[in-house]
């Protein structure tokens, strides 16, 4: 980040080649299109271009900075299009689905599905409400008091699941991430 | 940590706390370690979430895509740059209109490194058409065998030393990004180093660019000197802190000093003993680049 701050280059696309997919994925999940989604990227690592001097390495690691400045510009995005916030489709579950009323495209469905699975995998000992919570606060761009009126759950139920479901993904994973 | 602390730290991985709780938040991380590891636990699960969504490759070019964004930008930032350097050269405006000078200068210095653009390369054609008269920064390529020297014209040259600062930055980081740009061509010496320096003999400022300087020990550093082929005089231009690595561009200043130098000033880099204090006012040590011997 320093070296970016002082407009080095190189580390920029350093820092791309590390978090481009990643954040490619998200933004794809967030937005549910690939060209709203390049679109986002770009303004993305364009705003880490231009902030890099403002990273503190004392208030986030570098992938959680641009996680947070990727999802921004996912919301500016969304309310550029003047669009209500879109839920994420959970998979077919215990867990009724009746709340999410947006229509959605097979295939990213199909997409969402695998992200839940590879989640799942993580959260195995998780109730599907629990896990469902989860996924909301990753894979959409709703508040978390959005995800308690979607879920009908108070929000200090759904902080609570959130707390655990960070927790969770944390120790069910030995190594560090990639 | 209670559970109320353990999900404002959840909630501020993702993003969800409101500005007042997100900056509340922030303080209590700085001053609060234990925090501060439970945001990094929360933070890894957070990256797994993240990593384990179903990869899709970026959009071929994405990455070009982005690049030349940013290369507009440093257009768009030079070609304000230059506005108010033309500005601070035409003089103050009419009375009661304050000159804006700071604010651009503050964030400018380093944090505006992403700078210049295509009409750097023009400016590097052009330089050979422009009259005598045009004012110029000094390009110096620190060869083995004697220094080269080119001019680059520039539009203007601002009268304030910290706007030429960002002038010259500006410059020094496009031709950083784009040697091929340089109006001449450093030549690497037998051990692979190269240099060249970008000078304004008005100001007694610049930039100097090294690549590939034998690694010295943990004892030694390097040492930028100038000398004055008008009075042969020497002056120390300081330290590249290069740390570990062998490449970087920095800048450097002389001391002030009313006498002139010649716009034509040789540049070279000496490894000089890193525990001599005061540190040395002659080079001692050996040239490692630019010319060897005066």
């Amino acid at each position: 980040m320093a070296a970016m701050a002082a407009g080095d280059r190189p580390a920029f696309r350093q820092l791309y080649a590390r978090y481009s997919a990643a954040l490619f994925s998200l933004a794809l999940q967030l937005l549910g299109d690939t060209g709203a989604a390049e679109e986002a990227l770009q303004d993305a690592f364009v705003k880490i271009w231009l902030h890099a001097g403002d990273y503190d390495a004392r208030k986030a690691r570098p992938f959680t900075w641009a996680v947070t400045i990727l999802r921004r510009t996912c919301i500016d995005q969304l309310r550029r299009r003047r669009r209500q916030p879109e839920a994420v489709p959970l998979p077919p579950d215990e867990f009724a689905p009746r709340e999410f009323s947006q229509p959605e495209s097979a295939r990213r469905s199909a997409d969402v599905q695998e992200a839940a699975e590879l989640l799942r995998a993580g959260l195995a000992s998780f109730a599907p409400h629990q896990r469902a919570a989860l996924e909301l606060a990753l894979f959409s761009t709703l508040t978390h008091s959005e995800i308690a009126a979607h879920l009908s759950q108070p929000v200090g139920t759904i902080k609570s699941w959130i707390r655990r479901g960070l927790q969770e993904l944390r120790l069910n994973h030995d190594t560090p991430p990639p | 940590m209670n559970e109320s602390t353990e999900e404002l730290a959840a909630l501020y991985v993702l993003d969800q706390l409101e500005a007042a709780e997100r900056a509340a938040f922030e303080a209590r991380l700085l001053r609060e370690p234990a925090l501060a590891t439970l945001v990094q636990q929360f933070e890894t699960g957070l990256e797994h979430g993240v990593r384990a969504l179903p990869r899709r490759d970026v959009p071929a070019g994405a990455c070009d895509r982005i690049e030349q964004r940013l290369d507009a930008i440093s257009a768009g930032t030079l070609a304000r740059i230059e506005r108010r350097l033309d500005a601070l050269h035409a003089g103050p405006g009419p009375a009661g209109a304050a000159t804006p000078r700071v604010p651009w200068m503050a964030w400018a210095r380093w944090g505006i490194a992403a700078v210049i653009a295509v009409s750097l390369a023009t400016l590097a054609v052009q330089s050979v058409r422009r009259p005598a008269s045009a004012p110029s920064i000094v390009v110096v390529g620190l060869d083995q065998d004697q220094n080269h020297f080119a001019d680059l014209p520039v539009r203007s040259i601002a009268p304030d030393p910290d706007a030429r600062f960002i002038q010259l930055a500006s410059l020094a980081q496009k031709f950083w990004e784009h040697p091929s740009a340089l109006p001449l061509k450093p030549e690497p010496d037998a051990a692979g180093s190269t240099g060249y320096a970008l000078f304004d003999p008005g100001s007694r400022q610049g930039f100097i660019a090294v690549d590939h300087l034998p690694v010295v020990a943990a004892t030694q550093r390097y040492h930028l000197w100038l000398r004055d082929p008008a009075t042969n005089r020497i002056l120390n231009a300081g330290v590249l802190p290069l740390g570990e690595m062998n490449r970087g561009l920095f800048s450097f200043a002389l001391g002030s000093d009313d006498s002139p130098l010649s716009d034509r000033p040789e540049l070279f880099v000496t490894v000089e003993d890193r525990t001599l204090e005061p540190a040395p006012a002659q080079p001692h040590g050996k040239v490692v680049l630019g010319r060897e011997r005066f």
